[in-house]
């Protein structure tokens, strides 16, 4: 049998779509992230449902959506309500995953969306939260999504704009938080997770022509890497059909 | 004149002006630039409506820039277009929950203010925090208790919020007070010559907002009988009680997104926000090219078409198109009274 070929980016999109369960309800942003949840929609998780900050909750979109509020996120969904709605369905129980991004996550998996550098004195000003702190401090667990280089993977973010473990163990407890938290990181590089005693940030796979050498000189604290971690499991010719044929036939995201 | 961060929380003030407001349903209907002239003063605080470039008041925002309005606060949940204006002294300051346009990337004015300091960031916040803020404004109530924010440095960086242990459970809470914008302006499909206005798609925060902000404007894409919004009020998303003005300016989400009227520009959004606004003197030229440049919205879009080489009326028929494709035949909210029954061409004759 030859080799199946694929692009990192159609890796990325299948490893996205096998972290959603069927019958999970999924926050997710534009992008990988919303490509992942499609995919899985047809693939392993027909009742897959997605919620969009915006305020629609479960459509089918018969066209990638551009942005989480572009008018393909209320083609045929089930209701449109208001943003404070959204999230109080989340903080009432029923948001399960939170699909995000950020530009630097750190080993507790706080996510940075804020600003390099000091808050005062930035050196560069980002986006600020948007939906991505309510998410994470109300879903029941959270995917971040991201390039893996040192500096975005610091050992502590310059700012907090998304919760992850916070300091360690028992802090997202003490303030307050509802959610579960940080869940699995999938970056260009490998797919991690965090350790149950510690909450730091530890390596479950590496992708193709990746070693854990590679992950943690690309990391910018000391990653766990435990003796099981395994190669991420390649794109299977099914999964790479349904994401060129039916998710994203005109390449939008994946490419 | 108080500043504009003083009468944000002040929900006697806000009060006070809403007795004052007139219920009687009365003819609103004005000019986009009288409207932007009797009701956008300077160093008013400003919110930002719809979901940034979808259903955003576009057309309002281009001639608050062409009226050289001073010193503006700027709310951006989310947002953040307002911010372009801060280099020629048309905003102060922020408070920001998001200011980007998604996969498109930063909004270039807004970051360097903010890292040159030219630009103040007054509070931050997050989406669903600073939408809980405009509901409590809705819903009568001082403040609200959240479990958003929480732990995070967002905390640290707004003035405006608590963390309290809730007393029933003694767990840690968020308490975000109730928020009065003075100025808000909406971009809505139809309005009745009164004000109630009825959209399609994502009513995001719009409401509560209606209800929160002191001032509010409206502009449309069609002015409509009164009978024909009161046929369907489940898709009215403003009541007439809350508008101060009524404008018809077709197009007025460009070069955002309308639902199921108008896809964005996405090829034009990108080239303002990674090119023409990257540096400060293209920034300026921007200003001085489309802004100063041109008398009115209309003359706007013919430029942009101009630009791409193409007649304008073969421009807007394209994002029309893709519109339709996207959402006008295949949309299942396009409901009552949704018959699209303009064209460019009938626009262009009127505005050009």
């Amino acid at each position: 049998m030859s080799e199946i070929e694929y692009t990192p980016r159609e890796l990325l999109a299948c490893v996205a779509a096998r972290m959603i369960q069927d019958g999970e309800s999924v926050f997710v942003g534009t992008g990988l992230p919303l490509v992942g949840a499609l995919l899985a929609q047809k693939l392993h998780a027909p009742n897959m449902m997605a919620i969009y900050e915006s305020g629609t909750i479960d459509p089918k979109p018969a066209q990638l959506p551009w942005s989480v509020s572009d008018p393909w996120t209320c083609h045929k969904a089930a209701i449109i309500l208001s943003m404070t709605s959204v999230f109080g369905h989340s903080r009432a129980g029923y948001a399960d995953v939170g699909f995000l991004g950020g530009a630097q996550i750190d080993m507790y998996g706080n996510i940075n969306a804020t600003c390099i550098g000091p808050y005062d004195k930035p050196m560069v000003r980002l986006t600020g939260s948007g939906g991505a702190n309510d998410i994470a401090s109300l879903c029941r667990k959270v995917i971040f999504m991201g390039l893996h280089l040192p500096q975005r993977f610091p050992e502590r973010c310059d700012y907090i704009t998304t919760p992850g473990f916070l300091g360690g163990p028992g802090e997202r407890e003490k303030a307050g938080l509802v959610g579960g938290g940080p869940w699995r990181v999938l970056s260009h590089l490998g797919v991690m997770g965090f350790d149950e005693e510690t909450c730091r940030m530890k390596l479950i796979s590496y992708h193709p022509g990746v070693t854990p050498e590679v992950i943690q000189e690309f990391t910018g604290f000391e990653m766990i890497i435990p003796d099981d971690v395994v190669e991420t499991p390649k794109p299977t010719a099914e999964e790479l059909r349904i994401l060129r044929e039916e998710v994203d036939p005109n390449k939008l995201f994946v490419f | 004149m108080s500043h504009a961060n003083d009468r944000l929380f002040d929900h006697k003030l806000a009060r006070e002006w809403k007795l004052k407001k007139s219920r009687a349903e009365k003819d609103k209907v004005m000019d986009l630039k009288e409207a932007i002239a009797t009701f956008v003063e300077d160093g008013d605080s400003i919110i930002e409506t719809g979901f940034a470039y979808v259903r955003g008041p576009l057309a309002a925002y281009w001639e608050i820039g062409r009226q050289k309005k001073k010193n503006l606060v700027g709310i951006f949940t989310p947002g953040g277009l307002n911010s372009v204006w801060h280099e020629n002294g048309g905003m102060e300051g922020a408070h920001v929950a998001y200011v980007g346009v998604e996969m498109r990337g930063l909004i270039s004015p807004f970051r360097r203010g903010v890292e040159n300091g030219t630009l103040k960031i007054y509070s931050e916040w997050s989406h669903g925090g600073l939408a809980l803020a405009l509901r409590a404004a809705e819903q009568g109530l001082n403040f609200v208790a959240c479990k958003s924010m929480l732990g995070t440095d967002i905390i640290k960086s707004n003035p405006y919020i608590k963390v309290v242990d809730d007393p029933w459970t003694g767990e840690p809470v968020c308490l975000v007070p109730a928020i009065y914008p003075d100025l808000a302006i909406f971009h809505v499909h139809h309005a009745d010559k009164f004000g109630n206005s009825r959209i399609w798609g994502v009513s995001v925060n719009d409401t509560a907002i209606a209800i929160a902000a002191r001032k509010v404007v409206v502009t449309c894409e069609r002015i409509v009988g009164s009978e024909d919004i009161r046929s369907n009020p489940h898709q009215v998303i403003i009541p007439h009680y809350c508008v101060d003005a009524v404008c018809e300016v077709p197009y007025g989400a460009w070069p955002g997104d309308m639902p199921g009227l108008y896809y964005f520009d996405r090829r034009l959004q990108e080239r303002v926000v990674r090119e023409f606004w990257k540096t400060p003197e293209g920034t300026k030229e921007w200003i001085e090219k489309y802004i100063y440049g041109t008398e009115n919205h209309y003359e706007m879009i013919a430029m942009a078409a101009e630009e791409e080489n193409m007649h304008v009326l073969d421009y807007v028929k394209r994002l029309e198109q893709l519109a339709c494709e996207a959402a006008y035949y295949n949309l299942g909210y396009w409901g009552v009274g949704g018959e699209r029954d303009w064209r460019y061409e009938e626009v262009a004759k009127k505005a050009i």
